[in-house]
């Protein structure tokens, strides 16, 4: 602790926060700068999920049956040298009604909360990515990475039914009312990570930084000078704005304890590429974070739900989503069976840059917990039933893979997010539609 | 069609108290009083006609009108609200129930609609929209524009906005951790970019454009006569300097052979119109041409191959360019002048697919440019003489000891453009502070006041539009908004932007509600060439023109379906409705319009003779089929699915956003259409839509959507005139509610504009809702009704529609918070 009290002067623009807030802060400094030096002892854990929209064709994924003699099908094929390291789970429901929907599907996934139908707000419930991100967050320059492919908000008129699309958008929830956008560009990602310059230089770095503490605290005064001329039950908005600029000035004070680690050399990314470039670009960037611990949770949508996307480089003519209203059409049903097989070759990619970089104690991948899945059970007929999901990784050692765990009919989803929670050491009794939890340990 | 037009369409169909103000003129300016007849007699009509299903036990659509109050229809507002839009659609009782006559149906709207805006007169609801309602990215974008005179695309540096219907609802308008590091961010570059950072490092900026674009003729009014293909693009030049250009032309798809070199060519690269360089591409090498030739059985010519990969590698020139935003213009000169040719379609593709993958032609076809790059600055000049640098330095320090005052009178001056209102010595100081930090750590007056401004940018004033309840107001009182609120209000809803210095100083000298000063001021806006905002951020969002980028048709059904066609869908609807509101037309206009505005190539789509070259131009359209929205492309495109029309969707896009009337979600497990009968027979669109419809629980709904989509059905799913559905001919025939039959487009037209109050209704709503930056509530109804009233006698121009809005309620009022 003395180094670093040395190493990085007090902060001035903590002041400008007034007592009220500066608090709880403080307190979250302390375990940040303890977790620096226990790094080296053992490696951080990681957790990322991975979405698909419109569902996966069941005869695609779902081996019949259950245990480590599971068969391989086309999507399991994709993953084969991660099969040891590999769950496949089956048999749980996002949602308890038999009306699904693309909306209920992508943002009950993480969150197993009901989402409010009106043009006005939003509401749903904290996704899990977010509960753990809150804890594994103290210790990284970013608490999560949220990223997609699709500008899907720029889309217009995807609120029919009177859902917002933010639903659709995301399935990273920070608060109930908080959904939080997914960013697309490659080189706002790396910007995220790295900064808004050209090079990793670390004098550059901390010279930005600084200039960026005085931003943040002339606007975190300006916001509550303002806030003080607001009725105290006026201020909601505000309120989240604060809380932003704090959850900056973290970011902003992790980078500066970060600032002098050497990092890869990476370019900065230019443009948006075609999808697939574009899936591995952001899949990239993703690994580095990880790789130099910059973050340990992410979230990705490897298109938003409701996606129209047309896959036309696997010789797709039509787009992703009608597809999968096959109505039982074999042709129909072999084509949206391709998508889904192409997003997962597409995550075999990452996998397999998990599996081959190396860290303290073994691989990425071993000290990850990477959930695969979409939010519709069959997404022809809408329903929420038994998701398609998949668990890579060994949690450091915790979970047990190569196998395929066959829930009882009607288990929520949201118990295998009580399991996450507990193998991420954050014990909870219940989250979201939790009835009980999924049993990943390797013991089982 | 003019004003008699308009009289002698409603003569016929008399609905509501349309009828009056149109008929009446001026007496509609007041509410209808209440006709004579009783209450009692209302109820026995509802008692008949709606309480057999609206009733506590059935509750149909949540609806239970036997409970509510008829004597007193405001009491139950609601509910009320409700049942007129359903009775002036005339949507219920649904079709093959009893339904009154049409002179019940006026009785009770007239009763209904007279209690309720009187009610809304005697008490006011404003609706209460966000205390603290964030910029959205567009208005953003507009801000620093207006305030930093700087143009700034903010399509990288943030994300687009969570939408509602419209994306500037302020309660949808969140804020997190991540969008307050793109601000930062944002506020960091642009200030940079405005001041004239002299240290700012080269960056990179790419401009693409797509390989489905045909390049065979003068791309845009920007480029040089003469010219083919290319593209012209606004750039911003931070600094007076160095730039390098370097073009990438067009290959092909798999091997990366650049197109069309065999030949030389000539590529003009001009900066404001002064010709920077004249390259000479291609006809270098004339070896065998490579890629498929292997399937020929041909021995390879590697020197070949290579020069067809890398004949564009000196396209690339080093230039020096004063800042500020220039014209940058890239294309062929075109090498002869013969007539065009119409292109023809090959069979698999589009004409530009088929160039692109037949390899042995692709020598010989014209070359395109595929990207253009600009990288710089280098060789830093100084920060140069650009609008923004005049916009800001109000003052030039002469020694140090000025600074101060010069940076103060800089910062005031800043401050109150983007806080929108007076500013004093408390506001400035902080800037100040930034100031003297950005001149300390560097020695530099202009890098301190770099450094204010990037504060200004994210400070909570600028990003946020905040609104005061009075102090010691009671919890839900209606009150005026403040003269400087109501100035924001304005010009967020008309530009889209921050106020200008004229808005400003009438709102902080207290004049701005003179009613003839506001009139003056709304005139003004309207007609200001930043109300183009109106048309990008409203009806880009209203009509859902913003998905026309994203339409997917499927190119094995629609082959002539390219970039070249979605490009001028796009163009046609903007120019379109750009001229509806420049010219300050009637609303009705949006369906009854008898022109256009065309290039050859959707002339050629449209089927319609005599239109040449790339260059859109207002064309007068004979085929009534054609007229208004209904007969535009983009629209059509829109609202059908890849490979079909979709009579449904195009149904639902007319109910929801011309007759503010949308139908109910759909229910789940919806049967799949069957594209065969039970002997095998193909079946056309609509008869698998009719077999579709005879599931009672489907008909409920789409005996609505249906007919108005079939009567659509002459046009494609992108939007091609047709007779024929899988060669059974095209029965456009179609029934309103109502009763009244109609047929094709253009009937549906007639039958749409027989009600017209239907249209302004939908087109009034939907402005309030942008305008107020909420979704509109029952409450809110009377208003619309309102501004309706106000807007007849000019025949329902958009100009008197937005002046409306302005006087309204919701617009000028809003409600305290409630307990």
């Amino acid at each position: 602790m003395m180094i670093f009290h040395k190493a990085i002067p007090r902060r001035t623009f903590l002041r400008g926060l007034g007592a009220a807030i500066a608090l709880p802060w403080l307190d979250s400094m302390v375990p940040a700068f303890a977790a620096q030096s226990d790094v080296a002892a053992q490696s951080p854990l990681r957790l990322g999920f991975v979405y698909v929209p419109n569902g996966i064709i069941r005869e695609t994924w779902l081996p019949a049956t259950a245990g480590a003699q599971f068969e391989a099908t086309p999507v399991l094929n994709e993953w084969t040298p991660f099969r040891d390291q590999m769950i496949v789970l089956s048999g749980m429901d996002g949602g308890p009604q038999f009306v699904g929907g693309h909306v209920r599907g992508s943002s009950m996934w993480l969150t197993g909360a009901e989402p409010k139908q009106s043009m006005n707000d939003v509401h749903s419930g904290v996704s899990v990515d977010q509960v753990v991100a809150r804890q594994f967050g103290k210790d990284t320059q970013l608490e999560s990475l949220e990223l997609c492919i699709e500008n899907a908000a720029e889309l217009a008129g995807q609120s029919a039914g009177g859902y917002s699309a933010a639903y659709t958008n995301t399935i990273a929830w920070r608060t109930p009312t908080l959904p939080l956008p997914m960013e697309h560009r490659p080189r706002a990602v790396f910007e995220r990570l790295f900064g808004d310059g050209d090079s990793t230089d670390p004098a550059a770095r901390i010279a930005r930084l600084r200039k960026q503490r005085s931003i943040l605290d002339f606007v975190s005064q300006d916001v509550s000078r303002v806030m003080a001329g607001l009725g105290q039950s006026d201020q909601g908005k505000l309120t989240e704005f604060l809380e932003s600029i704090r959850g900056v000035e973290t970011r902003v004070q992790k980078a500066e304890a970060q600032a002098s680690k050497e990092l890869p050399q990476v370019e900065r990314p230019i443009g948006i590429p075609e999808y697939e470039e574009h899936v591995k670009l952001l899949f990239d960037l993703l690994h580095l974070a990880y790789q130099t611990d910059l973050t340990r949770v992410s979230t990705f949508m490897l298109a938003r739900e409701y996606s129209e996307l047309v896959y036309t480089q696997i010789g797709h003519t039509e787009p992703h989503h009608p597809l999968t209203h096959h109505r039982g059409i074999p042709v129909r049903m072999k084509q949206a069976g391709e998508v889904n097989q192409y997003h997962a070759k597409l995550f075999a990619y990452f996998l397999d840059k998990m599996k081959s970089t190396q860290e303290a104690g073994g691989s990425l991948l071993d000290h990850s917990m990477l959930i695969y899945g979409a939010g519709m059970g069959d997404a022809d007929i809408h329903n929420q039933w038994n998701l398609p999901i998949a668990f890579f990784g060994g949690a450091n050692g915790q979970v047990k893979g190569g196998r395929h765990i066959q829930s009882p009919k009607g288990t929520p989803l949201s118990n295998l997010h009580v399991a996450v929670l507990e193998l991420a050491g954050i014990p909870t009794e219940k989250f979201g539609l939790s009835n009980g939890k999924i049993d990943l340990r390797a013991s089982a | 069609m003019g004003i008699a037009g308009i009289a002698m369409l409603a003569a016929g169909l008399v609905v509501g108290w349309t009828t009056p103000a149109l008929a009446q003129g001026q007496e509609a300016q007041q509410p209808a009083s209440s006709p004579p007849g009783a209450p009692a007699e209302y109820k026995a009509v509802f008692t008949r006609y709606c309480f057999t299903c609206h009733n506590d036990r059935l509750k149909t659509a949540d609806l239970i009108l036997s409970e509510a109050n008829v004597d007193n229809p405001s009491a139950t507002g609601a509910v009320w609200e409700k049942v007129v839009g359903k009775l002036r659609g005339r949507w219920m009782p649904p079709m093959g129930m009893p339904r009154p006559d049409d002179a019940t149906y006026e009785a009770l709207l007239k009763y209904l609609v007279a209690e309720l805006d009187s009610a809304a007169v005697a008490h006011p609801n404003p609706g209460r929209t966000a205390t603290a309602h964030r910029l959205n990215r567009a208005e953003y974008t507009n801000a620093v524009r207006d305030l930093l005179a700087i143009n700034v695309d903010t399509e990288p540096l943030l994300p687009a906005d969570d939408s509602g219907g419209f994306d500037n609802f302020g309660d949808l308008l969140t804020v997190s951790p991540s969008l307050m590091e793109k601000y930062i961010s944002a506020a960091g570059r642009i200030s940079r970019l405005a001041v004239g950072d002299t240290t700012l490092s080269a960056d990179v900026a790419n401009y693409t454009i797509s390989p489905l674009l045909l390049q065979n003729d003068r791309m845009n009014e920007d480029l040089p006569f003469g010219s083919r293909g290319g593209t012209s693009v606004e750039h911003y030049f931070p600094l007076d300097g160095d730039y390098v250009l370097k073009v990438r032309l067009q290959r092909t798809d798999n091997e990366g052979y650049v197109v069309g070199i065999a030949e030389p060519h000539l590529l003009d690269f001009r900066l404001d119109g002064e010709r920077v360089k004249l390259f000479r591409v291609g006809g270098d090498h004339r070896g065998r041409s490579q890629g498929a030739g292997a399937a020929d059985a041909v021995p390879p010519d590697y020197r070949e191959a290579e020069y067809e990969r890398n004949a564009d590698a000196g396209l690339e020139v080093r230039f020096p360019a004063k800042a500020g935003q220039r014209l940058i213009q890239v294309s062929f000169l075109q090498e002869d002048f013969a007539p065009e040719t119409p292109f023809e379609f090959r069979s698999g593709g589009t004409y530009e697919e088929t160039r692109l993958e037949d390899t042995k032609e692709r020598a010989w076809v014209d070359p395109a440019v595929s990207s253009i790059t600009l990288t710089g600055p280098f060789d830093v000049q100084g920060a140069g003489d650009t609008p923004s640098r005049k916009k800001i330095f109000l003052c030039r320090p002469s020694g140090s000891s000025d600074e101060p005052s010069c940076a103060r009178r800089i910062l005031s001056s800043l401050a109150r453009s983007a806080y929108r209102r007076p500013v004093t010595n408390d506001d400035v100081a902080p800037l100040l502070a930034l100031y003297e930090k950005g001149r300390g750590e560097s020695g530099n007056f202009e890098s301190g006041i770099q450094m204010a401004v990037e504060g200004l940018l994210v400070s909570t004033e600028f990003l946020f539009r905040i609104e005061r309840d009075p102090a010691n107001l009671p919890p839900d009182t209606a009150y005026p908004v403040s003269d400087l609120e109501l100035a924001s209000r304005l010009s967020f809803f008309l530009w889209s932007s921050i106020p200008d210095d004229e808005l400003l100083t009438l709102a902080e000298q207290g004049k701005l509600r003179q009613p003839a000063v506001l009139e003056r001021q709304v005139q003004r806006m309207f007609r200001d060439p930043r109300a183009q905002a109106l048309v990008d951020n409203f009806t880009g969002q209203w009509l859902f023109l913003r998905n026309v980028p994203d339409a997917h048709p499927n190119r094995d059904v629609f082959a002539e379906f390219d970039e070249s066609l979605r490009e001028s869908f796009v163009q046609e609807t903007k120019l379109f409705l750009r001229s509806i509101f420049r010219e300050d037309r009637s609303v009705l206009d949006l369906l009854r319009a008898d022109y256009t505005y065309l290039n050859e190539r959707l002339a050629l789509h449209y089927g319609i003779d005599g239109v040449y070259g790339n260059k859109f131009r207002r064309v007068q359209l004979a085929d009534e089929n054609r007229h208004g929205l209904l007969g535009q492309g983009g629209i059509l495109t829109i609202t059908a699915l890849a490979n079909r029309t979709s009579p449904v969707a195009r149904g639902k896009w007319v109910l929801e956003n011309l007759l503010a009337s949308p139908p109910p979600p759909p229910p789940a497990n919806i049967p799949p259409l069957r594209e065969k009968a039970d002997d095998g027979k193909v079946l056309s669109m609509r008869q698998q839509m009719e077999m579709h419809r005879a599931s009672p629980a489907c008909a409920v709904c789409h005996t609505r959507m249906d007919p108005i989509g079939f009567a659509l059905e002459n046009f494609d799913a992108v939007g091609k005139w047709r007779t024929t559905d899988v060669g059974i001919p095209i029965d456009a025939s179609g029934v309103t509610p109502d009763g009244s039959k109609f047929e094709g487009p253009d009937g549906l037209r007639q039958a749409l504009l027989s009600r017209p109050e239907l249209l302004v209704n939908a087109a009034a709503a939907k402005l309030l809702t942008y305008a107020l930056g909420r979704p509109i509530e029952y409450y809110d109804a009377p208003a619309v009704r309102k501004i309706m009233r106000e807007a007849a006698p000019s025949e329902y121009r958009w100009s008197s529609i937005v002046l409306g809005i302005v006087n309204s309620t919701p617009f000028q009022m809003r409600r305290s918070k409630s307990l």
